[in-house]
């Protein structure tokens, strides 16, 4: 008996680490996590022309994108709906259709069937070709990313996104013709629970210091003062973190987007260029946030680093192992040189042979394992820093943390995970839409603050 | 910048001695020599590149990647050098204990180019990572290197390294290969 009240304490700000590690928790991720939420699948830069397709996972299923003949978007489930072989088995590619290597099965790209050998002949013609499709899969853009959801009763992805894609708009949007991405993915494995990098991305500015002390050691700049948390800096005033309706979250560095990357001069100068117009566009509030570092989760499974710009899916493998695919993000209006000199700084620092990718995944998989150990596993883990210091904020929706260094969303993602692990359906998540928020009770946490900096700017 | 085009294949003697220098680069990596390997073995000019090879179907045409594209590992001297350096600085936790990396080079073909002092050199190798109490992993692959001659030994001026495997099964490639 799974009792998800128990096992994420919304009010101690804990969670059981048998999120970690039991069976039957994760077989309830895949059915009510991944088997109802949007995930990520590709961007639309790789799939433009008609019979582009790209193959990927939902959860631990596979699944094709493609582009269809008639210029839509398509997905479906990668097994025969014949025997259940394969009918795709490379990355990518550009095709007419996929065809099934044990019976020759030839299926559209829109995933219909087309062709049965020996329709006439073995089948007798009695055999529904329609129904004998593969199972089609939700699919919906936003600012170019696809993403796909095997549940027809999920909000729009643009409903599920909410308040995220207005800060997403920031950079997806942002100053000219917004954003794409650049493949092919690197693939590593990593013996971890898919949570632990879903939750450190989402919220965690605090191991930045201490994790990649070397790394920051060696980079010096803007983020140098972290290593060893040895600078004393006003961390209050440094940045925020922010959580929303479907537990998707941030926190961002102000003015450190370019911290990470060392031949950061085209960069610089397009972040410079283009500010003004991303003021004009979007607003002050998300010009602040344009050249600010930013560390993410889009729930479940999706994280990126704005800034640095390495955008990864934790792909699922049982309770205790993912695969990491990671993309870089540019801009599309940069010129090809920055793009490149983007692609590789971001590389170099979170790609699987990055030198700050290098000092997480130990973290990772041994906090997933240690969990072995049943006495381990009895305890909870804590995500209490900063409780109380955060609220709704007059420039920015959401929930709001003081600092980017704190764990409210940590909170807000657990929050989440809890609502979506409990809930049988999408009609008693919506029930929930006003209230979401009532766990974060400092209401006027910002409100109180900002009238304290007026006042003191005002004497 | 990869493609220095092999001649014809060097004598018995010279593949002798292109044999005994990446058996002794293979030990001074071992030994955790970075330093002295970045000093002594690696050219100031090197190209260190890793690209991301897909699974693509045979009749797929695209290009095959450039170092203009996403790669693993895409760096120069200085990026080779500051991955040495990190390693150095002593707050590499994963590195404490060390790892034990183990390097097995085999299949080395060494052929004349254009260069008088310029090999092309093929090798295959497989990796072994042991650390912690049971973390075991193993890298396949094959490099290519253009293999400068330098007084009486050899520095690598490009090296491309080509794994086997599409999914790397271990937590990270903070290896030199």
């Amino acid at each position: 008996m799974i009792d998800m009240d128990k096992l994420v304490d919304i009010e101690k700000s804990t969670q059981s680490k048998q999120v970690f590690w039991d069976q039957d928790i994760y077989d309830r991720e895949l059915e009510r996590i991944f088997g109802r939420c949007w995930l990520f699948l590709a961007h639309e830069s790789q799939l433009e022309k008609p019979g582009d397709f790209f193959s990927t996972k939902m959860g631990e299923d596979g699944v094709i994108v493609a582009r269809h003949t008639d210029g839509t978007l398509k997905a479906f489930v990668n097994s025969c709906t014949h025997r259940g072989n394969s009918v795709c088995t490379a990355d990518s590619g550009n095709t007419r259709s996929f065809v099934c290597n044990y019976h020759g099965w030839v299926y559209g790209t829109d995933g219909s069937l087309v062709d049965v050998p020996l329709k006439e002949k073995c089948y007798h013609d009695d055999i529904d070709m329609e129904a004998m499709s593969l199972p089609s899969i939700r699919v919906e853009s936003y600012r170019g990313f696809v993403f796909g959801c095997f549940d027809e009763s999920a909000p729009s992805l643009a409903d599920f996104l909410g308040d995220w894609g207005w800060y997403l708009d920031t950079w997806m949007v942002g100053a000219g013709e917004g954003a794409e991405l650049i493949g092919p993915p690197m693939k590593s494995i990593l013996k971890c629970n898919w949570k632990v990098p879903a939750e450190n991305f989402v919220g965690d500015g605090y191991h930045v210091g201490w994790t990649h002390a070397s790394a920051l050691e060696m980079l010096g700049g803007e983020l140098g003062g972290l290593a060893g948390n040895r600078a004393n800096m006003p961390f209050d005033e440094l940045g925020i973190q922010v959580t929303t309706r479907h537990g998707h979250g941030f926190g961002v560095i102000d003015h450190a987007a370019i911290g990470i990357h060392e031949k950061r001069d085209g960069y610089a100068k397009f972040l410079q260029e283009t500010q003004p117009v991303v003021a004009e566009k979007l607003g002050e509030p998300r010009a602040k946030l344009y050249d600010g570092h930013w560390n993410c989760t889009t729930f479940p499974n999706c994280s990126f680093l704005y800034g640095t710009n390495i955008f990864k899916v934790w792909h699922p493998r049982g309770p205790h192992e993912i695969e990491v695919w990671s993309w870089v993000i540019v801009h599309k209006d940069m010129d090809d040189e920055t793009k490149r000199e983007v692609v590789k700084q971001a590389v170099r620092s979170f790609g699987t042979a990055g030198t700050l990718e290098s000092d997480d995944g130990d973290n990772m998989v041994n906090s997933t394992r240690n969990n072995q150990g049943r006495h381990t596993r009895s305890n909870t883990m804590d995500s209490r820093m900063g409780v109380g210091h955060e609220g709704p904020h007059p420039d920015y929706p959401g929930i709001i943390g003081s600092s980017f260094i704190g764990e409210t969303s940590y909170r807000g993602f657990y929050r989440f995970y809890q609502e979506m692990m409990s809930a049988p359906s999408w009609d008693e998540i919506r029930a929930k839409d006003e209230e979401w928020a009532d766990c974060f009770p400092n209401k006027d946490y910002w409100k109180d603050r900002l009238a304290a900096k007026a006042k003191q700017g005002d004497a | 910048m990869h493609n220095v085009e092999a001649k014809e294949r060097v004598s018995m003697q010279l593949h002798y001695d292109v044999s005994q220098h990446y058996y002794q680069e293979a030990t001074l990596l071992q030994d955790r020599e970075y330093a002295a390997w970045l000093e002594t073995m690696v050219a100031k000019d090197i190209h260190y590149w890793m690209p991301v090879v897909e699974r693509r179907y045979a009749k797929d045409k695209r290009q095959e990647p450039t170092p203009y594209e996403m790669a693993i590992l895409n760096d120069d001297y200085d990026e080779v050098k500051q991955r040495v350096e990190r390693l150095g600085t002593g707050t590499v936790w994963m590195e404490d204990p060390p790892s034990s990396i183990r390097y097995l080079i085999t299949n080395v073909e060494a052929f004349h180019t254009d260069k008088e002092d310029e090999l092309v050199v093929l090798s295959n190798f497989v990796v072994i990572r042991n650390r912690a109490q049971l973390e075991h992993s193993e890298h396949v692959g094959c490099r290519r290197d253009l293999l400068r001659k330098v007084g009486d030994s050899f520095q690598v001026a490009r090296r491309k390294i080509t794994l086997d495997a599409r999914v790397t099964e271990d937590k990270n490639l903070y290896i030199f290969f």
